[in-house]
């Protein structure tokens, strides 16, 4: 039994009389209706599982052990129960993203109404690719914006209920449940980042946004601070409006961490970021904040002991993080003001505005007190003589990184801070190892002195990509003369902080175009040449070759998303509306796009990647995203790489695996940077546009790996594929390797190979 | 640290999983589990290139002995390819350590040598977390090979690991390992 919405009131949700473009066969599609194509990408892209723990213990039939082919008493079995898990894990990030989303769009059209006008600027006409393909709606107002949050918390519903005891039994159904939890949450991100673009007023329909301020070095400690955590920018801006209206912008420093940093800094470029998410605990710990105002999303659950710790005043500022605190949202702002700054009380204020006002006027009335700050390396030295050098090594047996902190400490105590210094490159200050430390020592204090002080520039986030940038690189993109779109994105928590930087500079100086979003966009910033320039200022901001671009928080990923499937609509002239199928397919053959995620952790990343993955987006993963237990993956030399092709409606087997894998887990910076080039690669590359992408696959792989790529005869079709400089070598290489000469085809596409309501024709443009 | 009780007697109670790692304490059983295999696979991670013990030697330059003593055909994940090579030793296989994973838990891939799946996996040299994963991987889905970890973190998905040891004794480990191998 499947209830879906009649037609009739789709019709009347997506106003399907405004013929904009055709209506295509899936408009505001539910599980069952993008199953096949789902069902499709798996066939090639099969699931693989690392269960992250034997055991299920979510009814009361359990615990039940589901190792050597047991099943739980409900039946179910450990490649199903990783699926199910990854569907709960999908859901907390949907709704996550819902949950922002919905909030941000009824704050604003309680403010501004609902019919409020969305209008992305000149340089965007096609405001809302995701809402036009997956839904069929073409959102004009803010209250068109609601009814995408609508459309998204119906599926949410459906998709939750799955994962209860005696539901779904197949893994392969709850991957289609991830898939369809990861295309609603894009779909979602992108209303909420339209929405706080035009109810907010951010920068839109420009590229070089102005570059901000980030680290802790850049924060002017003579002045009073507000510290935002979080990623829903409501409260942080409303500090902002609450500063201009009383004249106090220059005595009140606004600083973030997280997402709700790259939104205020689109708000205000005097705002400040201090960094990325695995900062948090440390900034904490260092008692810079005078006033610590938590939003929504990845904020630490202990602030109010962190902020006790240090004196800050704290206010939480949203529903989904109350602290136990009393709620004072009804209560008059003086006495509130008044009880955090003399009694160091914390509430909960629910309106942002009032939020803003109290955090504003406490933090300029207790800055005169704040006594904390870095310590410096005699401190530190002093600190770090209390390690016992204990045999146990607790501090990194308990540490997610395995760091040899004891190594670090005993230098520290001699007065050698290097190790130290490298150590915190790899540490993202979680405060396990202090934790467990017998001596109690404080390892995130002793940090400070070796984190640097410097400021560093970050351009701000810039929303969707330009309609005419996209008509300018979509063919090159297409023909793969471009060699690709890499997508840096995510949370840090990553193998090494500087490893982004780098990565995204030589994809840069490859022509590559580079975007990056959140956490990831942050800690790029934060590594400079011998010039003393990051990369935002070294290359420019347009989505273009060799150019990088920042689109801005979480919720702006959509756009990444966004660009691609302008490249089919606008590039390509395929009608996108309520077209899911055609655009996807369009992009995993032809769009050489690639999303990294080198430092995901959350359960909204995994959601966002499999959001990617059902657009046929590639997206390569640190190690640590092995905990996420499920990857997509296929096996070059034995699956089958046949495609239509479209134009003359013939099966073709290609025997070409590109693009190789669909979520993919990386445990080096260096094998990731073989990867990522090789995932750029598509079928339809021109022979001119596969030797470029070629040529930096070759020429990466020599760097890291030595020798020419093992894999080069599964990806050189024709001899005209192969880069000239490299044909000398290549040649006798693929004469060993046995290659062949592959089929050509003019038009490939994976319709018509699976069940689906999509005919053939719709793939010709 | 003061003993765990891991399986109580009414079983739905489990604190884990009931399958987990036999840990060899002796290296020449370590050494004897290696030598019953029929066809072995040594699969080497970043790790070990990057591991030097006060001897000057990496872990890599023990697991490449180790495999040589027994003929076992190597397989070179992440970047580790670009070192054997420097170290004049061609892999015989070079697959990204989620990529051999995929490859093992079929039953009827033909292995490295194209002699059939291998039915005995040693790791050693992968980051700890990915490796416990890709252990897990393997011990539920590839019931028809048994891995073993050397890797002086231990690990419990695997069928045979190490226990937890100090650097130095990871390295006497080595040698013995390397001993009774070459006996
Ligand atoms: S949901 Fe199924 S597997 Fe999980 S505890 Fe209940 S019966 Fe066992
Ligand atoms: S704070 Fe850093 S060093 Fe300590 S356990 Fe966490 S990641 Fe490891
Ligand atoms: S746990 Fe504490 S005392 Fe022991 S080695 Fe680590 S820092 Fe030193």
């Amino acid at each position: 039994m499947v209830v879906t919405l009649e037609r009739d009131d789709v019709s009347e949700l997506i106003r399907s009389e405004d013929m904009w473009e055709p209506i295509g066969p899936t408009p505001m599609p539910e599980i069952p209706d993008l199953r096949n194509w789902s069902m499709r990408l798996l066939k090639t892209y099969k699931p693989f599982y690392a269960p992250f723990c034997d055991l299920c213990c979510l009814c009361t039939y359990g615990k039940c052990d589901l190792t050597a082919g047991r099943k739980g008493a409900c039946g179910i079995d450990i490649a199903s129960q990783q699926a199910r898990v990854v569907l709960i894990a999908c859901c907390m990030g949907l709704s996550a993203h819902g949950a922002h989303a919905r909030h941000l769009i009824d704050y604003l059209i309680e403010k501004l109404g609902e019919d409020y006008k969305i209008d992305l600027g000149m340089q965007v006409n096609v405001e809302a690719p995701i809402a036009r393909t997956v839904m069929g709606l073409k959102p004009e107002t803010l209250g068109d914006l609601r009814k995408v949050v609508e459309y998204v918390e119906r599926g949410l519903i459906h998709l939750v209920s799955s994962t209860h005891t005696g539901q779904e039994g197949s893994d392969l159904d709850f991957e289609v449940k991830n898939l369809h939890a990861g295309m609603l949450d894009l779909l979602v991100m992108e209303a909420a980042d339209i929405a706080q673009i035009v109810g907010f007023g951010y920068p839109t329909s420009i590229a070089d946004t102005p570059l901000v301020d980030i680290g802790w070095g850049s924060i002017d400690r003579t002045k009073a601070m507000v510290l935002c955590i979080g990623h829903n920018a409501a409260s942080a801006n409303a500090v902002i409006d609450y500063l201009r209206a009383n004249d106090l912008e220059d005595e009140v420093e606004v600083c973030g961490i997280c997402c709700t940093a790259h939104d205020v800094t689109r708000y205000s470029d005097k705002a400040k970021v201090i960094g990325p998410l695995s900062r948090q605990l440390f900034f904490l710990r260092c008692g810079i904040a005078d006033v610590i105002v938590t939003d929504e999303q990845c904020v630490l659950t202990n602030v109010p002991e962190e902020a006790r710790k240090t004196g800050a005043a704290l206010i939480a500022a949203s529903d989904k993080i109350c602290y136990g605190l009393e709620d004072a949202t009804e209560r008059e702002t003086d006495e509130i003001v008044q009880e955090m700054v003399d009694d160091g009380k914390q509430f909960v204020i629910f309106d942002p505005e009032k939020a803003g006002e109290v955090a504003a006027r406490v933090a300029i009335e207790i800055a005169p007190r704040r006594k904390k700050g870095f310590i410096d390396e005699a401190e530190a030295q002093e600190l770090a003589k209390g390690c016992e050098k204990c045999k146990a090594y607790m501090c990194s047996q308990v540490c997610p990184n395995l760091l040899p902190i004891q190594q670090g400490m005993q230098q520290a105590a001699e007065g050698s801070f290097d190790r130290l210094r490298s150590l915190f490159d790899q540490c993202f200050t979680c405060g396990k190892c202090e934790q467990e430390c017998p001596r109690h020592l404080p390892i995130a204090k002793i940090m400070q002195s070796v984190a640097t002080k410097e400021t560093f520039k970050l351009r701000s986030g810039r929303g969707p990509v330009h309609d005419v940038e996209i008509r300018k690189v979509g063919s090159p993109i297409v023909l793969g003369t471009i060699p690709g779109i890499i997508a840096f994105v995510g949370c840090s928590n990553y193998p090494d902080i500087e490893d982004v930087a780098e990565m995204a500079e030589e994809f840069a100086k490859r022509k590559y175009i580079v975007c990056l979003s959140g956490c990831a966009a942050m800690v790029a910033a934060m590594k400079k040449d011998e010039e003393g320039k990051t990369i935002y200022e070294k290359y420019p901001p347009d989505f273009d070759a060799g150019c990088i671009l920042n689109v801005g928080s979480c919720v702006a990923n959509s756009h990444i998303a966004g660009a691609a499937i302008k490249v089919a609509n606008i590039f390509a002239t395929l009608p996108g509306r309520a077209n899911y199928e055609v655009i996807a397919d369009y992009i995993l053959n032809r769009v050489g796009a690639c999303g990294v995620a080198w430092g995901a952790y959350s359960q909204k990343a995994a959601t966002i990647g499999t959001g990617f993955n059902r657009w046929g987006v590639p997206v390569v993963l640190g190690p640590h995203s092995s905990k996420y237990r499920r990857l997509y993956l296929s096996r070059k030399e034995e699956d089958d790489w046949t495609v239509m092709d479209g134009r003359t409606g013939q099966l073709v087997d290609t025997q070409e695996p590109t693009p190789e894998h669909l979520a993919y887990v990386i445990e080096s910076k260096e094998r990731a940077m073989v990867t990522i080039p090789k995932l750029c690669m598509r079928r339809n590359d021109t022979p001119q546009g596969r030797q470029i992408k070629l040529s930096h696959y070759i020429s990466l792989y020599k760097r890291y790996m030595g020798t020419l790529p093992d894999d080069l005869h599964h990806v050189v079709r024709s001899t005209r594929d192969i880069p000239l400089v490299y044909k000398k070598e290549v040649l006798p290489y693929l004469k060993e390797m046995g290659w062949k000469e592959k089929p050509a085809l003019s038009l490939p596409t994976l319709i018509g190979t699976y069940p689906s309501k999509v005919r053939l024709e719709a793939v010709i443009h | 640290m003061a003993e765990v009780m891991k399986l109580p007697f009414w079983r739905v109670n489990v604190l884990t999983g009931l399958k987990g790692a036999r840990v060899i304490e002796d290296p020449r059983e370590c050494a004897s589990l290696i030598r019953r295999a029929k066809r072995p696979l040594f699969v080497a991670g970043p790790r070990a290139i990057d591991h030097y013990f006060d001897n000057g030697k990496t872990s890599l330059e023990y697991v490449l002995e180790i495999a040589r003593l027994v003929n076992m055909p190597t397989c070179a994940t992440a970047h580790v390819k670009k070192r054997m090579l420097e170290l004049g030793i061609k892999p015989d296989s070079v697959y990204d350590i989620i990529e051999i994973i995929n490859h093992l838990k079929d039953p009827d891939w033909q292995g490295v040598r194209k002699e059939g799946n291998h039915d005995l996996i040693v790791f050693s040299g992968i980051r700890c977390e990915l490796a416990e994963l890709g252990l897990s991987t393997l011990k539920h889905f590839a019931p028809h090979l048994k891995t073993m970890a050397l890797c002086r973190y231990s690990h419990p998905n695997a069928d045979y690991a190490q226990p937890i040891l100090s650097d130095e004794k990871w390295k006497g480990y080595f040698e013995e390992l390397v001993t009774n191998l070459q006996q």
